[in-house]
């Protein structure tokens, strides 16, 4: 039992010992610094090496919305220059969201008609209330002028932009377990505030009710649908991205030609230049492990 | 090695009595043990409530608290300057000759000591706790504590891995930094007059029940010790966001009968809780040093303990069973410890724990940091601007222009109150400690 008094006293002591009891350790000051000191500091442990190809074909997904986000603007534009007029607009909010329905219904396994019916009176009590609501929707903004509303949709869209989820979806899918996170909910409000605030410029309550349905229905079901169409098979989802792209590029192409150069750049930037920043930017990393981290649990906590 | 030296110290932190904790306990005891070797302590520290001004503590040791209202976890609100005339004004009429700040995250020891440095004196500080690397809070701290120690004349940490953690964050060399542990007040920590019964065994958990301190292992640990020993029981005291938790788990396996829950502990109470166990379990996921462990050791309690930051340090390998931070572990850890508990006597680890740990010792041990950091040489404001600037690209220059200020701010109170209008205080020792520090005194010269 005595053995930590009989071990200090005894010859073989003159070893430092990493302890804090007994006291100060003969003939070693308490600012003695062992060869052991930082013996336990392990660098870089949990850096895994990143490859410029994955890094790059990860960033396709930032690019793809960016140009769904693009397309949407353009849509806006061209309803605010009056080419396109509410017929042209339902029909494009039709095929859409026939389009986005036979997508979901080759990716995904679970779906059934059931569900398909459940989606569909969801889908129509949304519509129907959007359609009521348009006449006030078109006067919210009436004494406000057309720059203001500019200015604010366009921050409220670059505020979507740098908190979209772009991994996730923003509407819980089917069989998700975790709930959308709070940084994605802002993102998704902004966008519709930015819907709404763009669509009460409009004429008519026709218009604005077409409108907000296009807006609403991209911001909102297209991420589910990218998600699917990433989770159904990547090389898809690869090849739908460079459609999309080329598509929105030629369409700003035809608006201007300033903002065609613009968002070329952005595109490369997200594509090229920022997967390689990322990498050069790996050597520099340098994590600190050691005894002094907090310890994780290995459970999780239900709460 | 040279004759004996008074000192004249000020300790600063923002945690004091009335708080109660570690770095609370460790700045009162350091001070009363300081002050018996014929020193001159004052402590500084914020209001607590309407405990503000100067109130005078055992062994006449003097606390000025600060009229500043703590603003968050009992820290005052980082203003840089606003302390400086106060700090100055105490500086100036104790004579002090040393400031020795506590607690990394003490605003009020960071401001102290920082206005201590512009005024020319030397500073010591001693870090209690541990801090990572990655999260965004640790990097703004390190960031801090990096400004503070870039000219600390020494600095003191509670355990070895704390002092690993230290140099690490604040890039100073190792050998400025001394390792000088915590102590227990064996005397307060008395085991438990007569044996407890061995066919009962009692395991006692103290600890504030937050995720730092591993209440969550709590939950799983406990419902599995007492399906293995029908024999166990828990006594549980404290209290923090996890006790319901606790609280359901002991619903749900319905161990209302064996898990006992006190809530929160007074410190005074401790020893009482302390010695109806037999066995100490300690949960927490990141400690430097943990008083708790001494404290139940010195009332004869076996520990067990995860293995975590300076907690291995702390007592010999017979004295504690280590775990590593997992469920299944600490449960073999629990198993091991009733099996070897025959074999250990409350009273013989009482006396252990007397001839390991000692406040004495520690200020003794304080006292030769004090001794090294007055005889640091004095360096003139550019100098110590260099050594700043070399702290960070962007955080060096920041910290320069902090110290300018506060140099300017310093000789423009010198012209608005010149410091020999400050009255100083004169020195008094209480009577009926007279004695006791002459004697102190002597037996400390004899020993050098």
């Amino acid at each position: 039992m005595d053995t930590g008094i009989t071990e200090r006293t005894s010859p073989a002591q003159a070893k430092w010992r990493k302890v804090a009891y007994g006291g100060m350790q003969p003939g070693f000051d308490d600012n003695h610094t062992d060869e052991s000191f930082l013996e336990e500091m392990v660098t870089n442990a949990n850096v895994g090496k990143r490859d410029m190809l994955k890094v790059m074909q990860d960033s396709v997904s930032i690019a793809q919305y960016l140009c769904i986000v693009a397309l949407i603007g353009l849509v806006w534009i061209y309803t605010l220059k009056s080419t396109l007029n509410e017929n042209s607009l339902l029909l494009l909010d039709v095929t859409l969201l026939g389009l986005g329905f036979l997508i979901l219904l080759l990716t995904q396994e679970m779906f059934s008609l059931n569900l398909l019916f459940h989606y569909f009176l969801n889908i129509s009590f949304f519509t129907t209330g959007l359609y009521l609501l348009a006449p006030i929707y078109q006067t919210l903004t009436r004494s406000i002028s057309s720059d203001s509303i500019w200015a604010v949709t366009v921050s409220l869209l670059v505020l979507h932009l740098f908190l979209h989820d772009y991994f996730g979806s923003t509407i819980r899918t089917l069989g998700a377990a975790s709930n959308p996170t709070l940084t994605s909910c802002i993102s998704l409000n902004a966008s519709v505030v930015a819907s709404v605030f763009i669509a009460s410029r409009l004429p008519s309550s026709q218009l604005v009710f077409a409108m907000m349905l296009f807006s609403l229905q991209v911001f909102l079901f297209a991420p589910l649908v990218t998600y699917c169409i990433r989770k159904y098979s990547f090389r898809l989802h690869l090849w739908c991205s460079f459609g999309l792209m080329i598509a929105t590029l030629a369409l700003v192409y035809t608006l201007h030609l300033f903002l065609f150069v613009v968002f070329l750049g952005l595109l490369v930037f997200v594509t090229v230049v920022c997967p390689y920043w990322l990498i050069r930017m790996q050597e520099y990393k340098f994590e600190i492990n050691g005894p002094w981290d907090e310890a994780k649990l290995c459970f999780d906590i239900i709460d | 090695m040279g004759e004996w030296k008074r000192h004249r110290i000020l300790m600063v932190s923002d945690f004091f009595y009335p708080n109660f904790g570690g770095v609370e306990n460790h700045i009162y005891y350091l001070s009363q043990c300081l002050l018996k070797l014929g020193h001159k302590v004052v402590v500084m520290t914020h209001a607590y409530n309407n405990r503000s001004g100067v109130r005078y503590m055992t062994g006449g040791l003097k606390v000025y608290y600060v009229p500043w209202k703590p603003f968050l976890m009992q820290n005052t609100f980082p203003t840089f300057y606003g302390t400086l005339p106060i700090v100055r004004t105490i500086l100036i009429r104790e004579k002090i000759s040393l400031v020795h700040g506590h607690q990394a995250f003490s605003t009020l020891c960071h401001e102290a000591l920082m206005h201590a440095r512009t005024m020319g004196y030397k500073v010591v500080f001693t870090d209690h706790s541990l801090y990572g690397f990655a999260d965004a809070g640790s990097i703004h701290m390190n960031k801090v504590l990096q400004f503070t120690l870039a000219e600390v004349s020494q600095a003191i940490c509670v355990s070895h891995t704390s002092k690993e953690n230290t140099v690490l964050r604040s890039g100073l060399p190792p050998e400025k930094v001394f390792v000088i542990p915590n102590a227990v007040d064996t005397a307060m920590f008395k085991p438990a007059p007569e044996r407890l019964s061995s066919h009962e065994i009692v395991i006692v958990v103290i600890s504030r029940l937050v995720y730092r301190k591993g209440a969550d292992l709590l939950v799983e640990v406990i419902p599995e010790v007492c399906r293995l020993y029908p024999n166990v029981r828990f006594i549980v005291g404290g209290d923090g966001p996890k006790r319901v938790r606790l609280e359901e788990m002991r619903e749900k396996h319905s161990l209302q009968d064996r898990v006992e829950m006190l809530g929160a502990v007074q410190h005074s109470q401790v020893r009482s809780v302390l010695i109806t166990g037999h066995i100490f379990l300690n949960s927490s996921l990141t400690e430097a040093f943990c008083i708790a462990i001494l404290e139940a050791a010195s009332c004869g309690l076996l520990t067990v303990s995860t293995r975590v930051g300076g907690v291995p340090e702390v007592l010999p390998d017979d004295m504690i069973v280590l775990a590593k931070p997992d469920p299944s572990d600490m449960v073999q850890a629990i198993k091991k410890a009733i099996s070897i508990l025959p074999k250990i006597d409350p009273q013989e680890m009482h006396n252990r724990m007397k001839e390991l740990y000692n406040w004495h010792d520690v200020a003794k041990r304080t006292e030769i940091v004090y001794d090294r950091a007055l005889k640091c040489s004095n360096q003139n404001l550019l100098q110590r601007l260099s050594r700043y600037l070399s702290c960070g690209a962007w955080a060096g220059k920041l910290f320069c222009l902090v110290m300018i200020i506060d140099f300017l701010l310093w000789h423009l109170l010198q012209l608005w109150k010149p410091a020999e209008d400050i009255e100083e205080v004169p020195d008094f020792v209480l009577s009926h400690d007279q004695d006791e520090g002459i004697s102190q005194d002597n037996e400390n010269q004899s020993l050098r």
